[in-house]
């Protein structure tokens, strides 16, 4: 029996005008898009590795360890086509120096073009999927039983020896399966797209991945589906039905995520960036204390801390104090490309110096980061966990994050860049150290013999593992059906109850 | 006739379900629009206001040094003035810069200082900004989105529903012509989504007029009734196209699912893919070409200078000469390349805003800003007026330095210029204004095109309408 009525539903879904009409316009959109997203992402691949080569020629023809710029680069996600998120938006080069620990907040951002086209914002695949394909499933379900029941085909179904769960079982399922088939035909358009350009190389785990979003996409459609057998069960005329679902629609898609962001501003508190600015500021003016007392204290008569060096070169200092990423640092140095005959005598004292530098500079950096990160973290992450949790509240929001940690486009899948960064920066620290870089002649001076920058620590990054992404994803994703369970539920008890 | 009908619709109208939902739903948008311009609002003046005040700060500084300090200084940064309508439209500003660096020292050396220059600072992107993505809460969202769905919920099944229910049959059976019912259904349905409109239009309006620090002048009063009207010009372009839809199709649901596809394709999806593909098209200058060209300007007109510099001596009016040449040269040089890019961006923007044009949305979203004093539009205009008084501000340095007997009148160099303070009081100051009538010549085309549209829609609904089978 059971069997019987899904085919029967199954037919008179698939046999629609609606049905028809909604797959072409996903299709159509879907394609459209794809193609924008796909050349998108190879203009940021391009401009990736121009700056991969441009900083790999910079840094060869460095000759000093000290006026060292490593610049790693931000790879572009190729699953950014599905749900783009901060993957575009965040910075895609950060410096590592020995002087700061490196931070989401200190990246740069390399290839950036017209700045007035941002006023567009760009349409992912899981934005289309958020607004039509809920609108889809919607439309299906609106007259789901409250159509049954007008034309009286309910009351001749049940007169058959059929439970009410087997009638609602029977219309989900259905229901679903015609739903499915867009959905599956826009990931396969996709992903024939995306295999046939040049550029993308998808690996065996990140169709795992897109398995992933697939999956959560299904889960939202059926969240909407069961929405609007809900108002169907519950509301007696079809006409009022749909005006209610597509109202729900109207809220809980475009309204209710737009609006609630508007109204509530989710600020930190007001002196989290004074205080931790200031902290940083007294940590670095104890190490210039002991530094003035070092070179007060040291074998050379006068407290200058170029130590009278001479050559082909010059002497730098300066700082930086980025009060809102909470940046703040001092240095000074020089580079000589030659070295004058007569101040030869006075380099093992400079080394001297630097080697005592290079220990408390990067001790101060540690001690800098202890204060930074809990503040950073206040200042900006704090606020935008608030905000994606007020966005949660419509399965819109649950949708897109859960997608998003699915693709490795969250906050999270970035900040494996950046801990990455962190990483590298502590092996480079760990490196000088090991190899006494700060007290070697090539730390401020080029003549005698070149640094060989292939000995340095080669930096990789990898994105996470799917099984990292799949528990990211998993909170949201657990809402999403745990959402569609209490629905279900609900649809159940109102139908049981109603008269027919 | 028409009144009848109109009447009907009305009463049929106000007691649905659909009508209470809307009105809630306008109400809220609204409510929170006003509540973000309250909080937002004092703060872009509080900026505008401290930006104006280094200005002129900087003005008198450097006049109560000398004119050449005027000169070589320039006027500073330049900031654009917050329109006390953003509300209505938000316009991207964020995405917008909100002023022009009318000079910064580039170089120094010796007695030569570079000479300023505008330069137009690309909005750096706020690369700290974790937010999720959001469109902001504006008039433009409300109409363009919220209201144009609203307008197609109400007449989906205007006609459609009628013949289903038979009540079409009965209604044409009187002796009324067919164009009569469609008006009065139309103008039916447009009283009926005016007055929630009206109403939380109203309560924005009350909200953002009891603040204190948010103060409309009459010419603003004035812009917000053309914005209504617009409003109101979309809205029959939606409940135009929803009559001609369902006057065509036989089943109010299959109506509504055509509709928000329509809907969906025009007003979600095809501005920003339109968008996107077009302004792929064409290619400006990037920032790294930008810097690697303005660099190499720099070492050629240096490498050419300096063989000649040198060689003069100290002092002598040649070298004076030469020098104010040279920094007189660098500084067009700049000024051309920066004027370069920026048209090469502003040339692919205007491409992409005209194509885009296709959906009405944007018509309505273009319209707003330009009456709203935001945007694109907006900013172009700003930078006209910057321009303008960069040339005042140069054509005073340049009658000043005339003025001035003891003056050697060679531009570009300390010796050769007046070295005499200026008075603050004669300096041209920096004055962003907005002007009414600029604004509805911006406006016109898209005004026509909208009205075009509406004009389209409803003669096919009417078309569509005569010719259907009761």
């Amino acid at each position: 029996m059971l069997i019987t009525l899904i085919r029967r539903e199954l037919l008179d879904n698939l046999m629609t005008f609606r049905f028809t009409a909604a797959v072409f316009i996903m299709l159509l959109l879907v394609v459209a898009n794809t193609f924008v997203l796909i050349r998108d992402y190879e203009r940021r691949l391009t401009s990736y590795n121009t700056a991969v080569e441009k900083h790999r020629q910079e840094l060869l023809e460095t000759k000093t360890y000290s006026s060292v710029d490593l610049i790693l680069d931000r790879p572009p996600n190729p699953l950014s086509i599905f749900n783009l998120g901060l993957d575009k938006r965040l910075g895609n080069t950060l410096g590592v120096y020995y002087l700061y620990i490196p931070s989401l907040w200190d990246a740069g951002k390399h290839g950036t073009n017209n700045t007035y086209l941002n006023l567009f914002s760009s349409i992912d695949i899981v934005f289309i999927f958020e607004g039509v394909l809920s609108l889809l499933a919607l439309v299906f379900a609106y007259d789901a039983l409250a159509g049954e029941r007008e034309r009286g085909t309910l009351r001749l179904v049940l007169t058959h020896s059929v439970s009410r769960g087997q009638i609602l079982f029977a219309k989900y399922i259905s229901a679903m399966t015609c739903l499915l088939i867009p959905l599956l035909m826009c990931f396969l358009l996709v992903l024939i797209m995306l295999t046939t350009s040049t550029s993308i190389f998808l690996r065996t785990d990140d169709f795992l991945r897109i398995g992933g979003v697939i999956f959560t996409s299904f889960a939202y459609l059926s969240l909407f589906y069961l929405i609007g057998m809900l108002i169907s069960a519950a509301i007696r005329r079809t006409s009022t039905a749909l005006m209610l679902s597509m109202f729900v629609w109207g809220f809980l898609v475009l309204v209710y995520p737009n609006m609630i962001l508007t109204a509530i501003e989710t600020a930190p508190q007001a002196d989290t960036e004074t205080v931790a600015h200031n902290q940083i500021k007294q940590i670095w003016d104890e190490f210039d204390r002991e530094r003035m007392q070092f070179l007060a204290n040291d074998p050379v008569p006068e407290d200058d801390w170029d130590f009278g060096l001479w050559g082909k070169g010059y002497s730098f200092w300066g700082g930086r104090d980025d009060s809102p990423s909470l940046l703040y640092y001092n240095y000074s140095g020089f580079h000589f490309e030659e070295l004058l005959e007569e101040s030869e005598p006075q380099v093992p004292h400079a080394q001297n110096y630097h080697r005592f530098l290079g220990l408390q500079i990067t001790n101060t950096s540690d001690r800098t980061w202890i204060v930074r990160k809990p503040a950073l973290e206040a200042l900006y992450v704090q606020p935008a966990k608030m905000e994606r949790m007020l966005l949660k509240f419509s399965p819109v929001g649950l949708y897109d994050s859960a997608t998003e940690a699915w693709t490795g486009t969250d906050l999270n899948g970035l900040q494996d860049f950046f801990t990455a960064g962190q990483r590298y920066h502590q092996a480079i620290v760990d490196f000088f150290h090991d190899k006494k870089v700060f007290e070697s002649r090539q730390w401020f001076t080029g003549d005698k013999r070149g640094v060989d920058w292939n000995i340095l620590p080669q930096f990789s990054f990898q994105r996470s593992d799917i099984s990292i992404n799949a528990k990211r994803a998993f909170p949201d994703l657990f809402l999403l059906l745990m959402i569609n369970l209490v629905l279900f539920a609900a649809i159940f008890l109102v139908f049981v109850k109603s008269e027919v | 006739m028409i009144w009848h009908i109109t009447k009907r619709e009305l009463y049929d109208n106000l007691n649905s379900l659909r009508f209470a939902l809307t009105t809630v739903l306008l109400l809220g948008l609204m409510l929170t629009n006003a509540v973000m311009h309250l909080r937002e609002h004092p703060k872009q003046l509080q900026n505008y206001r401290d930006t104006v005040v280094r200005h002129e700060n900087r003005l008198e500084s450097s006049a109560a040094d000398s004119l050449y300090k005027l000169a070589e200084q320039g006027p500073g940064r330049l900031p654009k003035k917050p329109s006390p309508l953003r509300f209505c439209a938000e316009g991207g500003e964020t995405f917008l810069p909100d002023n022009v660096e009318g000079g910064f020292g580039r170089w120094g050396m010796d007695d030569l200082e570079s000479f300023w220059i505008l330069a137009y600072p690309p909005i750096t992107p706020n690369l700290r900004n974790i937010s999720p993505d959001v469109i902001k809460v504006d008039w433009g969202f409300i109409i363009g989105y919220v209201l144009s769905l609203v307008a197609l919920l109400f007449t989906f099944d205007a006609i459609s529903g009628e013949r289903e229910r038979g009540t079409l049959r009965l209604m044409l059976a009187n002796s009324v012509p067919r164009h009569t019912a469609l008006i009065g259904k139309l103008l039916g349905t447009l009283i009926s989504i005016t007055i929630p409109f009206a109403l939380s239009v109203l309560l924005n309006l009350l909200v953002i007029s009891t603040a204190n620090d948010v103060h409309l002048s009459t010419e603003a009063w004035g812009r917000l009734g053309i914005i209504f009207l617009i409003a109101l010009l979309y809205m029959c372009l939606f409940l135009a196209l929803g009559l001609l839809v369902s006057a065509r199709v036989q089943r109010s649901a299959v109506s509504l699912v055509i509709l928000l596809l329509v809907w969906v394709v025009f007003v979600v999806s095809m501005p920003n893919t339109l968008a996107s593909i077009v302004g792929g098209l064409s290619s400006p200058m990037s920032s790294d070409e930008f810097y690697e060209r303005s660099w190499q300007l720099k070492r050629e007109s240096e490498a050419e200078f300096f063989s000649r510099w040198f060689e003069e001596p100290k002092d002598s009016t040649k070298r004076i000469e030469l020098g104010g040449a040279y920094v007189a040269k660098d500084a067009e040089a700049q000024q051309r390349l920066h004027e370069e890019l920026l048209k090469q961006q502003i040339s692919q923007m205007s491409r992409v805003r005209a194509v885009i044009r296709i959906s009405p949305v944007t018509i309505v979203q273009h319209l707003l800003e330009s009456f709203a004093g935001t945007g694109f539009e907006r900013h172009l205009q700003f930078l006209e007026n910057v321009q303008s008084y960069a040339q005042q501000y140069r054509t005073f340095i340049a009658d000043t330095d005339q003025a001035d007997p003891e003056s050697l009148h060679i531009y570009g160099i300390r010796k050769g210029m007046s070295q005499k303070p200026v008075s603050p009081e004669a300096i041209p100051k920096f004055e962003d204004t907005l002007d009414l009538s600029k604004d509805f010549n911006t406006a016109a085309t898209e005004l026509a095109l909208l009205t075009l549209f509406v004009v389209v829609l409803l003669s096919g609904a009417y078309l569509a309408f005569v010719r259907v089978e009761v």
